[in-house]
């Protein structure tokens, strides 16, 4: 489970959250719409304590964010995957090296065979042949680096995913593969997701829920069913554009 | 308001430089988690700065025996060539002039590298993953730092010293092979050349350190990695300074 308590963070004068209060049950994906620059992204980096909220508490797995110890903060951290927006891949290393960090850690080291393996499997499962695993990030393209990013984010196996615009940039059917993985793992594997998207067919084909960021407070959390129906007219207008917008591209 | 501003800001900076220092300590005695990265960064530092420094080396010898033998020819023995050749070479352009190479070739190369990471996400990514960025990034770099400085040092001490020879046969009038044995005996002490490797040991620990700490604050896309590059070289030509002072009575201690 993740829950946001009254987060409240600003940046000098910009008050991006203003109160944010949010659960996600175990096991479910909410997907997390909003305008550019509501703050969605921010929402994801204080659930693993990459920004420090101003106010307010983020509780992951039982754990108190705020007040978590370095070892706790270390073992909710090593049970949840977080796909970046730009993958944020290491660029000294290769694919693979950068897939086996993910894999093992001081108290868990695998065989090279078996991590490469592994990392095989992984990238078969955002749709990359193994021959991109000697590449270093700098040669592959925009699209291939972001599946190397969930790759990398999945590749410890986490109970909790946070997904920052997992399919933008992705050409329409990794975007669907990204999608279908998506969902696979919060049906099949029971993981509990956060889908920050801007892109409305992520949002219905892999949300239990759809929540929207709106002038730093959530002003809506419903099932997709729900969300077309409802009525507010922040909600119908975003609702709207996302449609439109990909229509007329 | 500002300058107050200012000061919090920098008992803050030296807040986390102390605690990163701590971390680091907390590091060492597990080898096994920095060891193999340390010697790959040791490699990539010394093998590829030998070049430059024996070149700044050879010029610092040079310069100083010419400089010498011009003042001193005619007021004293020529063999006070070879006494100030060691003495200067061995206490202070030795270890200086190496200090600035690798603080211009690895320092700056460090910051930039580091704050790159920063600004990239690469250290979110990292904190993401449960690691921590101080055994995996920078307690390598600073164990390389003190692996490589002493040797490189000595190996420019050596190079300015054979420098200095060779230039001052050439450009002292009247000075021989035998003056500058006689002057650099008369000279030497042991500690001179162990002061001159442990002045290399901190300098490489400070060269190091301060380049990792100031890359992780990096902040701001392509102008903060400048930023930070500029302000790891600035800051670490002044605590290279100053530590070169503040060692002055070590060497005299024994």
């Amino acid at each position: 489970m993740i829950e946001y308590r009254g987060l409240y963070k600003s940046f000098g004068p910009l008050h991006v959250l203003r109160g944010v209060d949010l659960l996600v049950p175990e096991g479910e994906t909410l997907a997390l719409l909003g305008p550019s620059g509501s703050g969605k992204s921010v929402l994801l980096k204080c659930a693993i304590a990459l920004l420090e909220p101003d106010q307010g508490d983020v509780i992951v797995d039982g754990v108190s964010i705020a007040s978590a110890t370095r070892d706790e903060l270390r073992r909710v951290r090593r049970n949840l995957g977080y796909v970046f927006q730009n993958a944020a891949l290491f660029d000294s290393l290769t694919v693979a090296e950068n897939l086996m960090l993910a894999q093992c850690d001081e108290t868990n080291q695998k065989s090279v065979r078996s991590c490469r393996e592994e990392a095989i499997e992984l990238l078969a499962k955002v749709n990359l042949e193994p021959g991109v695993l000697e590449k270093l990030p700098a040669e592959l393209s925009g699209g291939m680096k972001k599946r190397v990013g969930v790759a990398r984010a999945i590749a410890s196996r986490p109970r909790y995913l946070l997904w920052d615009e997992p399919t933008t940039g992705l050409d329409p059917v990794n975007a669907d593969n990204i999608d279908q993985l998506i969902f696979d793992l919060g049906r099949s594997l029971g993981v509990t997701s956060i889908v920050v998207t801007h892109d409305l067919d992520t949002a219905f084909d892999v949300g239990d829920r759809i929540a929207l960021l709106y002038e730093g407070m959530i002003r809506v959390n419903q099932t997709p069913a729900e969300i077309l129906k409802n009525e507010d007219p922040v909600v119908r207008r975003f609702v709207r554009r996302s449609q439109i917008e990909p229509a007329l591209a | 308001m500002k300058p107050l501003v200012r000061v919090v800001d920098a008992f803050h900076w030296i807040g986390r430089a102390t605690l990163m220092v701590g971390q680091i300590i907390k590091v060492i005695p597990r080898p096994g988690l920095y060891m193999n990265a340390a010697l790959q960064q040791a490699y990539i530092m010394g093998i590829a700065s030998l070049p430059l420094v024996l070149f700044m080396a050879f010029l610092g010898g040079a310069v100083t025996s010419q400089q010498t033998g011009a003042q001193f020819t005619g007021g004293l023995p020529l063999w006070v060539v070879g006494s100030v050749l060691a003495a200067s070479v061995l206490t202070e352009l030795g270890p200086i002039l190496t200090g600035i190479v690798m603080m211009a070739r690895v320092g700056a190369a460090i910051a930039a590298e580091l704050a790159s990471m920063r600004v990239t996400e690469q250290i979110d990514a990292l904190y993401a993953m449960g690691r921590d960025p101080v055994p995996f990034l920078v307690t390598p770099r600073v164990v390389a730092g003190l692996l490589v400085f002493p040797p490189l040092i000595v190996l420019a001490d050596g190079m300015g010293l054979a420098a200095g020879w060779f230039v001052g046969l050439l450009a002292v009038d009247g000075l021989t092979s035998a003056d500058i044995v006689y002057g650099m005996r008369y000279y030497f002490r042991p500690w001179a050349l162990i002061f001159s490797v442990i002045k290399g040991g901190i300098f490489g620990l400070a060269i190091t350190f301060i380049a990792c700490f100031v890359g992780l604050e990096g902040k701001g896309g392509a102008e903060g990695v400048g930023r930070a590059t500029t302000t790891a070289v600035v800051l670490t030509t002044l605590v290279l300074m100053t530590l070169d002072v503040l060692l002055v009575p070590l060497l005299k201690a024994f």
